[in-house]
């Protein structure tokens, strides 16, 4: 046991830290290190959690590695391409507007004067749909 | 020409490179949403919703930074606000996150139970990994998914789940010691003996 006050256990506890590489993170880095170079049991240790750190995400690399369904693929594609020609730039917007007047004179001479007005807007999305 | 047209893109372009650039990820972010979602037919969806999410504001992101970590984070938070809140899923306590590192005493772990966990871990089949995935708590899950399947680094981590650097580290840690407990068990329970890391008796 060095004069500098860290135990095993504060080195065993920073485990993480030393795996990730980002000792300097911690304010006893430089104790930890000088500690490692004179302590084999903790050097060992630390040895033993980097290989099964290694090993672990080795195993679990090789298990998940699932590959998604081909119609998930071709789903996401359409989709995008739905969401895409919902947009403005696809949107054909057709008005039409029509204003009827018609002016009637009775026998009396009164006058009516009758305004219709027909308006009509039709929006359209074109969705591509080449596959 | 306006300078506004060299500037904006057209839908289908922007369509184009999206599909080109972003879709070469949908395999990985399947299995990244079979292990969040646990079911094939919410991970799906999942993969579904976030590459429309991910379209819908890709004027947003910035070409030339990271395109996988960003469908990740879109990945991520997806899951976070609508899939976990149909699951019954036991949050963890704000102090056993940060209260971490004095949570445990350390010792040092036998040679003989070193060899054994090394031997457990290589022989256990790939059902056995994802299981254990699976028990493990859904934030640990993540982090630990990753770092670890994904290979990001924990600021990059922060970044996805949007949570603190020093949280993420918490969790990587707790999630790899909880992830290291049960494989042991079921190693054990394979007619392997361990003695490590298990929860009692295994450290001298």
């Amino acid at each position: 046991m060095s004069f500098i006050e860290i135990q095993c256990g504060d080195v065993l506890s920073s485990v993480i830290f030393i795996i990730e590489g980002e000792l300097e993170q911690i304010p006893q880095a430089k104790a930890i290190e000088s500690h490692l170079t004179t302590c084999t049991p903790c050097a060992a240790e630390i040895e033993h959690e980097r290989l099964m750190h290694q090993m672990l995400q080795h195993v679990l690399q090789r298990s998940c590695d699932e590959k998604a369904p081909e119609d998930l693929h071709q789903s996401i594609h359409r989709q995008l391409r739905a969401q895409m020609a919902g947009g403005a730039s696809t949107e054909v917007v057709t008005s039409f507007s029509m204003t009827e007047i018609s002016i009637e004179i009775d026998e009396f001479g009164n006058v009516e004067h009758r305004e219709i007005q027909i308006e009509q807007t039709h929006i359209q999305h074109f969705i591509d749909e080449e596959d | 020409m306006s300078s506004k047209d060299l500037v904006l893109e057209s839908a289908s372009d922007r369509t184009v490179r999206f599909e080109r650039d972003a879709l070469v990820f949908t395999n990985q972010l399947y299995a990244a949403a079979l292990r969040y979602t646990k079911n094939p037919e919410d991970a799906r969806d999942l993969v579904q919703d976030t590459y429309l999410k991910a379209f819908s504001s890709f004027h947003q992101f910035e070409e030339g930074t990271n395109l996988r970590a960003w469908l990740y984070r879109v990945l991520t938070t997806t899951f976070i606000n609508t899939y976990r809140k149909g699951q019954r899923q036991p949050q963890i306590a704000h102090n056993e996150l940060e209260e971490w590192q004095v949570a445990e005493a350390q010792s040092h772990t036998s040679d003989q139970g070193k060899s054994a966990e090394q031997e457990a871990l290589e022989n256990l089949p790939d059902s056995d990994i994802k299981r254990a995935l699976h028990e493990i708590p859904e934030d640990f899950r993540i982090v630990v998914y990753l770092a670890d399947v994904e290979g990001f680094s924990y600021k990059e981590i922060a970044e996805i789940v949007g949570a603190p650097a020093g949280t993420v580290m918490s969790r990587l840690h707790r999630g790899r010691k909880q992830l290291r407990e049960k494989l042991a068990s079921y190693a054990e329970s394979l007619g392997y003996s361990t003695n490590a890391p298990s929860k009692k008796g295994g450290r001298e």
